[in-house]
């Protein structure tokens, strides 16, 4: 339990200044590269997902970037959020299913895909 | 002087008596009226909307497809100083929008102009020009859960009925509502003289209507009128002028629907005028008020002149009291009644998908909150969705029925529609009768499914590409399955022939019994059955091979998720019926969150895909080209049950996913097949829908190999036909097909012949 308090704010020190010790922690995630030049809908909603979670708001943050996945269900870096807000809050099979189906539409994204198996192998360790 | 003191001991004792006597009376009253008053008190229902339209520029919507959505919410046409209204013009729509509290929070009355091109929505800003990235409408109101006995009432908390509307009832019924006791003498003396001088007034109080409501009956005497009397006062003591009028409101009889009865300003605003009692405007008010005095006499429907003149009566006592100013009065008197034509028949327009709604809540909420605590509930139904859905089936099954001739009752139908990656529920069709709150097919008939149990047969062939791909030969030739305790089973084909060697995605695409139960035995039946767990339907099922070929049954439901599955390339999100839950208030309750699990590699997936789409374009799914595109690549399965008692279509686009089902109630032979009777409902549905074509991404061991649909081995460009299938890395043929020359060139090689060809023309 102590562990996952750790990683979550751990993670939350990706958007926001660190608020305890790191050195426990465990390897992070690869911060997922900035979008390419997306639909300015799916980017705002992004920005709001990821002020959210980076305020610990993560129920808002999922909720605005499935509002996001319901206009581009194909986007594979709203999936990879997803997959992050998930891992926060705790669901780690979850995030690694969203990892998994952001993998699936990541195509040639080296970078996307680094981070997703990030992810992937951080719920491994996790559970 | 002995006898007088007598004469008055017994004039007190009879006086006491009397008193004894009225005070059990009005003691009994008074529990009468209370009891009764507290059994209709206030309960509020849950509300359910649809979802809201959510505009940024490159949303696929019309603009008519906008308007309509404006008008069902209620706006008017036309510049207006409150929210509400909305402006047509070319290519271009302006609309000020009411304030909505959506479940992330409100949002205020805006000002909003969007324009459109060509089916899209190009720009959507604000009314100072500024970029608006994402604005949501707000949503329309498709029904609520109501208590037993209730279930047509809409009922409505005093602060939402719109103040003009109060102040023209009080003005015209009871001008002393606020003042008095209960009963307004002054009223009372007021009516009496006018029936001396012939006409006829009501004098009764707000209050003595509510009491004469409750206790319905036809006798107009003396003594009735008095226990009204003493009731209303009982009431009075009790109870609060706010609760009083609410539940007058709430109560009020103020129309027919043939043998229902409309009660409540709630359910009128919706009977009338088609929207809800916070809408109406000061002359729709006063229409209702208007009613009051005599629902069938005023008949805005039957007596139009009639009505008029008693509702700008109603107006003029408004203004009379000072309620309305000389310009509201003379706007309102100068509209015209403004009755919509056809009325609602039911509290809801989708009795089929509230109760799916209703259902997935009574497993979270208590019954008692659903039906008191006014929660809100945001379910993901699209009308545009459930209107396409509707009128595909209803006017397919009229024309089956034509044709056919088997007489009443007439053959039946079903249709979910979801979003493969999402899970949730777009449309939810349970019949013909899509108004009709009755048996849910959708949700609840459970039928064999026939062949679209299929895929799931290939697929768990294709999950082992060392010993089957796409091309590999299937036999075709009689079999027959022995198994200890059952029966021999002999499947026979649609057709009543064999076929012999078939490949194995022809053997999908053709539907063919034999291939297909040969395939199930050899690579398992409980491995069959295991998938069919896996992409999510929990039902058992007797491991027999039958099985195979659809001796189970399910509703259009369980498909629905067996196919969402399939669509969303092997991850299953189970299906959802609502998104959230907020309080009455706004306050987020629960949020039904986006859960997925993959359950099949994606490899399988994608190869399944592509044998269902084969089986759209050269198979028993052929049909649908004409009604779609080629280039939507629709992947789907017809489904034929013995006698054609079922028939079924499952399929999907890029971005929607529909189940169709059709037969008839009593299990009659309907002598439809899935490809003569639900594949054009189907077609019908997603042609009238913007379709987003199907393109898989292509998992990385997967590749493309250009084959010779004559030997299934590689092609090349001078084979005749040749088809490029997918296969997974390393079990694609490598033996050449004899018409691919001997040079041994692939296509990816001609492509880069051609592509540095055309580099060098033009100098890059």
């Amino acid at each position: 339990m102590k562990r996952f308090f750790l990683l979550t704010i751990f993670l939350a020190g990706c958007a926001a200044p660190p608020q305890g010790p790191s050195e426990t922690a465990p390897p992070p995630v690869p911060e997922a590269p900035p979008a390419p030049k997306e639909n300015v809908a799916i980017a705002g909603l992004m920005e709001s997902a990821r002020s959210d979670a980076a305020a610990g708001r993560l129920v808002q943050a999922a909720a605005s970037l499935e509002r996001a996945l319901r206009i581009e269900p194909r986007n594979p870096r709203l999936w990879h959020e997803l997959a992050r807000v998930r891992l926060r809050q705790g669901d780690g099979a979850q995030a690694a299913n969203l990892a998994a189906r952001s993998n699936s539409f990541a195509g040639s994204d080296a970078q996307l895909r680094a981070a997703n198996q990030g992810i992937i192998e951080q719920a491994r360790t996790a559970r | 002087m002995a006898r007088r003191k007598r004469i008055l001991r017994y004039f007190g004792y009879a006086l006491l008596a009397g008193t004894a006597a009225f005070l059990a009376f009005a003691l009994y009253l008074d529990l009468r009226v209370t009891g009764e008053f507290e059994g209709r008190r206030f309960s509020l229902p849950a509300r359910i909307y649809a979802r809201p339209i959510e505009l940024h520029a490159g949303s696929r919507l019309r603009q008519p497809e906008v308007e309509e959505e404006l008008r069902s919410l209620g706006y008017s046409v036309g510049e207006r100083d409150e929210p509400g209204w909305f402006l047509s013009q070319k290519n271009e729509l302006e609309f000020v929008t009411r304030p909505f509290v959506f479940w992330d929070g409100p949002q205020r009355a805006t000002r909003v102009r969007v324009a459109f091109d060509s089916g899209v929505v190009k720009t959507v800003t604000s009314s100072d020009g500024k970029d608006l990235p994402l604005f949501r409408l707000e949503p329309l109101l498709i029904g609520g859960i109501y208590p037993a006995g209730h279930e047509d009432r809409v009922l409505v908390r005093l602060q939402e009925v719109p103040r003009h509307l109060v102040m023209e009832l009080v003005a015209t019924e009871d001008r002393n509502f606020f003042t008095h006791a209960g009963f307004d003498p002054r009223a009372l003396a007021r009516a009496a003289f006018r029936s001396l001088t012939g006409h006829t007034e009501g004098g009764s109080t707000i209050t003595q209507q509510l009491v004469k409501n409750f206790f319905l009956t036809p006798e107009r005497t003396l003594k009735r009128k008095f226990t009204e009397l003493v009731m209303a006062v009982l009431l009075e003591m009790h109870y609060g002028k706010e609760e009083i009028l609410e539940t007058y409101l709430n109560e009020i009889y103020l129309g027919q629907d043939r043998d229902r009865a409309i009660h409540g300003v709630g359910l009128a605003a919706q009977f009338y005028f088609g929207k809800e009692v916070r809408h109406l405007s000061v002359a729709e008010s006063a229409l209702l008020v208007a009613l009051v005095k005599g629902p069938a006499v005023y008949d805005p429907r039957r007596h139009g002149a009639r009505a008029l003149d008693r509702r700008n009566f109603v107006l003029h006592q408004a203004k009379e009291l000072g309620y309305l100013s000389l310009e509201q009065y003379s706007l309102a008197r100068s509209q015209p009644l403004g009755v919509v034509a056809k009325p609602a028949t039911g509290t809801t327009p989708y009795p089929a998908f509230v109760q799916l709604v209703h259902r997935q809540l009574r497993s979270d909420y208590d019954e008692k909150d659903l039906r008191s605590e006014g929660l809100r509930i945001f379910p993901a139904l699209d009308p545009r969705v459930q209107n396409a859905a509707e009128r595909a089936l209803a006017t397919r099954l009229a024309q089956f029925d034509r044709e056919k001739r088997f007489g009443p009752p007439g053959i039946e139908g079903a249709i979910v529609v979801a979003d493969p990656q999402s899970g949730e529920i777009e449309a939810l069709v349970s019949g013909r009768d899509a108004r009709y709150r009755g048996f849910n097919r959708a949700v609840d008939a459970a039928r064999p499914v026939g062949s679209l149990l299929k895929p799931v047969v290939y697929l768990t062939a294709l999950q082992d590409p060392a010993r089957y791909t796409l091309v590999t030969p299937i036999d075709d030739a009689p079999f027959v399955w022995k198994s200890r305790g059952a029966p021999d089973w002999a499947p026979q084909n649609y057709d009543l022939k064999f076929h012999g060697m078939v490949p194995l995605r022809t053997a999908l695409a053709q539907s063919y019994n034999v291939a297909t139960a040969r395939l199930g035995t050899d690579v398992g039946v409980e491995k069959v059955l295991d998938n069919v767990r896996r992409l999510g339907v929990d039902r058992p099922m007797k491991p027999f091979a039958a099985t195979l070929l659809g001796a189970v049954e399910m509703s259009p439901l369980e498909v629905a998720q067996l196919y969402q599955t399939l669509a969303s390339g092997g991850f299953r999100t189970p299906l959802r019926a609502i998104r959230e839950v907020t309080t009455q208030e706004g306050r987020p309750l629960a949020r039904y969150a986006l859960r997925v699990e993959q359950v099949i590699a994606p490899e399988s997936a994608y190869l399944i895909t592509a044998a269902m789409q084969g089986v759209v374009r050269e198979g028993t799914g052929q049909a649908l080209n004409s009604v779609l595109p080629p280039e939507v690549a629709v992947a789907g399965k017809t489904g034929t049950t013995d006698e054609q008692r079922d028939a079924w279509f499952a399929g999907f686009t890029g971005d929607r996913l529909a189940i169709v089902w059709v037969g008839y109630d009593d299990n009659r032979a309907a002598r439809l097949s899935g490809a003569a009777s639900a594949l054009p409902v189907w077609g019908d549905l997603m042609a009238a829908l913007p379709a987003e074509p199907l393109a898989l991404a292509k998992p990385d061991n997967i590749e493309t190999v250009l084959i010779d649909p004559q030997s299934g081995l590689r092609a090349d460009l001078s084979c005749p036909g040749a088809l490029e299938l997918p296969f997974a890395s390393g079990s694609a043929p490598s033996q050449r097909a004899p018409c691919a020359s001997e040079l041994g060139v692939t296509v990816q090689e001609v492509k880069q012949k051609a592509k540095s060809w055309l580099d060098r023309l033009f100098g890059r």
